[in-house]
Formats: structure tokens, C-alpha cells, sequence
């Protein structure tokens, strides 16, 4: 079965880089978030065993979305994808229970060691 | 291999002699490169200072400043610039303008960049400057010329102090910095007494040498921030800031009194002077600042119905005085 | 000239191009005065010139005093990054920079240009590298910087810039703010665009949409 993963992100641009940048074998069932209300119910409906967030969006931001997964028992390997490269934001983002920090721009090279460092592929 | 020598010379020649000057600096702020328009304003030729550092051949630099200047853009990696506006210049150099200059040393604009290596990290930083001597003097003489036209265009014709308009203006700023930041300021407004009687008495003449005198007296008496104005014909405000009403009355009292003591002499004649004065402070309740210069003007009348000469504060229960005068 | 709104795809990857550019110029802001700086989500439009007095009150705040710096740019793009203070700003820039309270009116000036011109260096710097990555048709994605210079100190927002003195009659406005909370500071970064411009980002936004 497919791995469900969801990309959290207010610009369509950004979610559609992410996506491009995933290992290309990597079998996954791909759902997408504008903000972090929505996040948060496509999360319910089991769709995020991974989530890749964006931390700075409209509505609810991402680490609201951390701090809520944390009262929901965080059922989700949370990897931030963040334009803001401040060291205090990856420990802010860590500590809330995020499993890694990658920065933007994204690059293929980058998210692949992420993610073969966390086992997920 | 020749084309590159001569485009390498092509560049060496030009940065040596254009009339810019030009160094770099490398992290121990040891001098790298030191071009010519350096060398003949300092004084000190490259062979002196290439490898040399810079604090210890030049020891009046600002170090603390300049070296923070060069460590950010080497943290940064990014430009930065120093403007002659908030900092004249970072060398004391004597300027190309030795008769005509009107200015004492070379005022400077400087733009530092950050030479990268191949890994695209900062190595060294160049330091451009350029000599805008006569682009300062020409502003430094516009800024002088403008604010003598505004200065004037705030003035009242006869007795120099400040106009109407411009005592106006800076009540009401000093009205909404106030109000912004707290704190409180008070105003006194003021009338010669019988000064009609004056000029019809000793001549307009002697009526124009009274105002100017008693301008003249109160400027002599002000604190920096005080504003003194003449708002009409004979009558005067002043602005008082930073004031509570206690400090108004007892500094209005003492003008007043050292008006009455010492009468204006005009051509041989002595022509005693009284004044009656109305103040009032500033309180958050009032909705703009023209509601003070009517409480003061309240105030003012009260002194001149209660027999002149003397100065009375604004209270609320004035106005029905004030509203039984205007009737007559 | 009449000239197209931005499409929203365009509009979505020329915010998202600002907002990876917007990370940077937080970082070199929070590594010069060591604090930590939240960045707001990046708002775009296309402006009438004679609009942009009201555009500007309403992004920074109606009634607020603010103060201005304006640092021209040139090269690859051309026009200008207008950077606003919240009326704050200078007296928490000064304590964040461990100045002394009371700095006099040229050290405040020196202070702002300095913030200034780290923010609009670091943002345009982090927009043409990213540029750079998937374009080179218009050229090598370089940008030469003026040197900043104030142009308005505690005025009403909507005084900052007088439409009758600019040339353009569109504007491109891109705005990111810079807030540190605790310490009451924000900056403004605007980044403003003639009519030629815009349309030359049109073309990249394209490209940075094609490429993906």
C-alpha cells in the first residue's frame, strides 16, 4: 500500500517543487494542504503519516500545526520545509516534535538524505 | 596568454590611477591592495602598507565603528555603505578645494563589498571611496540657505520672534507629542496694557520700540525649549514645555514683574509698561490644541476685568466671567 | 499603459520567490542584531502609481509614524527597495545594536541605513541566486545597489512617497515585514518596480513556473 504524505504549504509553486523533489520510486499517496486548518483535517482522515510543513502561511501556520499534532498525539513524522534559515526556527521547530528542518529552496539532493536518514525510504 | 597579460595590466593601470580610492582588506584588517589616490591622500605609498595593519599605520581610524562596518560584511556577505551625511569621512584627508572649499578636510562616500573565493565565501573586503567634497558643500550651503528662509518665513517682521502661524504649528505639535508620550506643557498668553494709549500718546514709533523691547526682554529670559511669539497686534504667547500650570504661573509672574519694573526709554522718555497674562496646561481631555489658546484667552480676560497687570490661571468657573464680558 | 494583473499562478511563484529571498534577509537580520525575527507571509500586487500613498498606509498601518529608507537598485532589474520603520524603530534598533539610549540624529541615521540596506541586499541578493538556478535567459542575474539614503523620518505612511514625483504609472510592490516582538521593532520591506520590470518578472515567474 501506498505511504500517505501530505505537503503543507499556502503556494501551489512551493507544493509543486516539493513534489517534484520526492525520490521518484518513492510509493506514495500524495495529498496537499493550503494552510494549517487544512492540514489539520486531512491529517484526521489519515492522510499524513508524513508531513512535509511550511511554516510561515496564512490562517493557521506551521507552528500551530506542530503544537496541535502535539496534542493529538502527534501520529505523524513532521519534516519542516521552511524559507526561514534562523537556527532558532529549525530548534523551535524540533523541539515542538518536528523530526527534521529543511530549508528552502528545496533541493532533490537535500530531502533525499533527509529522508533516508529517518528511514522513510 | 598576451591578451590576458595586456587585460590584466588594462586593469591594474586603471585601478591604480583612477580617481577613486580604492583598497582591500582581509579578515586581520591587513591591507591587501592600496591604490594610488590612497597612497597620494595618506601619504603612504602601497609598498608601505601592503600586509601592514590598517589601525596601526592610520591609529586615528574609528576602530570599534569601522571594524564592526568590516565584520558585517564579511558575516553578511553583502554590501554596505558609510554616507558623508552621518559620517563625514573615514580618512582625514585635506580636500582639492584648498581656496574656494569652505570646508576643512575631504568628505568621503564609501561602499564596502565582499570579495568572495571560489567557494563563494567572503575573503577580503574592498573599500571604495569616492571624494564628494563639492556635493557636500553644495548641500551643507543649500540645507543653510533653506533653513534661513524657513527660519524668516516663521518670523514675525518687527519684533523677530515667531509668528502667529508658526507658534500656532508648534503648539499643535507639541499638543500631539503630548498626547502621544505623555508628560504635560503649559501656555501663557499675553496683552500689553493700554497699549492703544501708548501709540496715541508717544507715536506709533514708540509704540513699534515697546514691542520689540518686550520681545527682546522675554527672549533674554527663555529656557531652549521655550517658544515666545507675538500672536497679534500687541498681544504674545509663549510655549512652555515640559511645564505643569505651578511653573507657568510663577515663571509668567517674574516676566511680568520685571516688565513693570523697568520702564521702555524712547528718545528721552520713559514709557512704563504693565502686561496681563493668562496660562493654562495642557490636559488630556482637550480635543485639539486651539481649545487651549481659548482657555488661555479666557484666562487673559479674567486678569484684564480683575485690573491688569497681573496673571491669572485658567479654571473652568473663568468662563462665566468671560461670557458676562463678551455680552458688553 | 494599460498592463495585466499578474495571473494568480504568477502571482502564487513570484511570492513563493519572495519568500525563500525574505528568509535570507531575516537570517542577516537576526545574525546583525542577534534576535530572533519573525517574517510575515510576503503580499504582492500591481499598483497604480497614484494608489501607492494608500497601498502603503494600509500595509503599514493607517496613522502609524513611520520612517523611510530608499535604496535604489540596477543591473538585471531595475527600481527601488523602500524600506519602512514602525515609529519605534530606531529606539529598539539602537538598543538591539547596544548602542546607548540617547543616540544623536546621525548614529540613528547610520543605524537605519545599515538595516536597511541588509534587508534589501539580502532579499534581492536571495532572489537573483534563485534566479540564477533555473534561468539565464535575460542575462547573468545581477544587481548593483545605490547607496541607501533616508527619505522620511516620522511621517504618516501615506506621506512617504509622492505619486506626482514618480515616473512609472504602475508599480510592482512586493512587501515582507520584519517584526522582533519582544522588542516593539518592524520593518517594511518594499520592493518597487516600473512598468518595464514587471513585465520582465512576468517572463521569469514563467519560466520558474515551467520549470517545475
Amino acid at each position: 500500500m501506498s505511504l500517505p504524505i501530505l505537503v503543507v504549504d499556502d503556494s501551489a509553486m512551493a507544493r509543486k517543487m516539493l513534489i517534484k523533489s520526492l525520490p521518484p520510486e518513492w510509493d506514495v499517496n500524495i495529498s496537499q494542504a493550503a494552510n494549517g486548518i487544512e492540514a489539520m483535517v486531512a491529517y484526521r482522515e489519515g492522510k499524513a503519516a508524513v508531513m512535509f510543513l511550511d511554516l510561515n502561511m496564512p490562517e493557521m501556520d506551521g507552528y500551530q500545526v506542530l503544537e496541535a499534532l502535539r496534542q493529538e498525539d502527534m501520529n505523524s513524522m513532521v519534516i519542516v520545509v521552511s524559507a526561514d534559515i534562523q537556527p532558532i526556527a529549525q530548534e523551535r521547530v524540533m523541539s515542538m516534535g518536528a523530526i527534521a528542518f529543511v530549508k528552502k529552496p528545496i533541493s532533490f539532493d537535500m530531502l533525499n538524505s533527509v529522508l533516508k536518514q529517518y528511514g522513510v525510504i | 596568454m598576451s591578451e590576458g597579460t595586456t587585460n590584466l595590466s588594462l586593469a591594474e593601470t586603471v585601478l591604480k590611477r583612477v580617481d577613486v580610492g580604492i583598497f582591500v582588506l582581509n579578515k586581520n584588517f591587513e591591507v591587501q591592495l592600496w591604490n594610488n589616490f590612497m597612497a597620494h591622500h595618506s601619504g603612504h605609498l602601497a609598498e608601505e602598507m601592503l600586509g601592514k595593519n590598517l589601525f596601526d599605520i592610520f591609529p586615528e581610524l574609528p576602530k570599534p565603528w569601522f571594524t564592526k562596518k568590516v565584520n558585517t560584511v564579511f558575516m553578511l556577505n553583502n554590501f554596505s555603505f558609510v554616507s558623508w551625511e552621518n559620517r563625514p569621512y573615514l580618512f582625514r584627508f585635506a580636500h582639492n578645494r584648498p581656496i574656494t572649499g569652505g570646508a576643512d578636510h575631504m568628505y568621503q562616500n564609501c561602499m564596502l563589498m565582499p570579495v568572495n573565493n571560489e567557494n563563494g565565501k567572503p575573503e577580503s573586503v574592498c573599500v571604495v571611496m569616492f571624494d564628494v567634497t563639492d556635493t557636500a558643500i553644495a548641500t551643507n550651503l543649500l540645507k543653510e540657505a533653506m533653513e534661513k528662509i524657513a527660519d524668516i518665513s516663521n518670523r514675525d517682521g518687527l519684533t523677530g520672534i515667531y509668528n502667529r502661524r508658526y507658534l500656532e504649528s508648534r503648539l499643535e505639535s507639541e499638543f500631539d507629542r503630548t498626547r502621544r508620550y505623555g508628560g504635560t506643557f503649559s501656555m501663557v498668553l499675553f496683552d500689553l496694557d493700554f497699549f492703544k494709549k501708548v501709540n496715541d500718546t508717544y507715536g506709533h514709533l514708540a509704540g513699534d520700540k515697546v514691542l520689540v523691547e518686550v520681545a527682546q526682554r522675554i527672549s533674554n529670559q527663555l529656557r531652549a525649549s521655550d517658544i515666545v511669539g507675538r500672536y497679534g497686534g500687541e498681544e504674545f504667547a509663549l510655549i512652555l514645555p515640559e511645564t505643569p500650570i505651578e511653573g507657568a504661573q510663577v515663571f509668567g509672574d517674574r516676566l511680568r514683574e520685571m516688565i513693570e519694573l523697568e520702564p521702555v526709554i524712547y528718545d528721552n522718555t520713559t514709557i512704563p509698561i504693565t502686561v496681563s497674562m493668562g496660562a493654562t496646561e495642557y490636559s488630556a481631555d482637550l480635543a485639539s490644541y486651539d481649545k487651549l489658546i481659548l482657555q488661555s484667552d479666557v484666562a487673559l480676560y479674567a486678569s484684564k476685568a480683575g485690573g491688569r497687570n497681573r496673571l491669572t490661571c485658567y479654571s473652568p468657573e473663568l468662563e462665566s466671567i468671560a461670557a458676562s464680558g463678551a455680552k458688553h | 499603459m494599460t498592463l495585466a494583473a499578474l495571473t494568480n499562478d504568477q502571482r502564487d511563484a513570484l511570492q513563493e520567490l519572495t519568500n525563500i529571498a525574505m528568509g535570507q534577509a531575516g537570517s542577516s537580520l537576526a545574525t546583525l542584531l542577534d534576535a530572533f525575527v519573525d517574517l510575515s507571509v510576503p503580499r504582492i500586487r500591481v499598483v497604480e502609481v497614484v494608489e501607492l500613498p494608500a497601498t502603503l498606509a494600509e500595509l503599514v498601518g493607517k496613522n502609524n509614524l513611520v520612517s523611510a529608507v530608499r535604496q535604489s537598485f540596477q543591473g538585471y532589474l531595475r527600481g527601488e527597495a523602500i524600506i519602512i520603520f514602525g515609529e519605534p524603530g530606531t529606539h529598539a534598533l539602537a538598543d538591539l545594536m547596544g548602542y546607548e539610549a540617547e543616540l544623536a540624529e546621525s548614529g540613528q541615521a547610520e543605524l537605519l541605513l545599515d538595516v536597511a540596506n541588509v534587508l534589501s541586499g539580502a532579499c534581492l541578493g536571495g532572489m537573483m541566486e534563485q534566479i540564477r538556478s533555473f534561468t539565464d535567459t535575460h542575462g547573468p542575474a545581477e544587481l548593483s545597489f545605490s547607496m541607501p539614503s533616508i527619505m522620511a523620518r516620522d511621517v504618516p505612511a501615506q506621506a512617504i512617497i509622492d505619486p506626482q514625483k514618480v515616473q512609472w504609472t504602475h508599480s510592482l510592490l512586493l512587501e515582507v515585514n520584519f517584526t522582533i516582538k519582544d522588542r516593539n521593532f518592524v520593518a517594511h520591506l518594499t520592493m518597487l518596480m516600473p512598468e518595464d520590470g514587471i513585465e520582465k518578472i512576468r517572463g521569469i515567474v514563467d519560466e520558474f513556473i515551467a520549470a517545475f
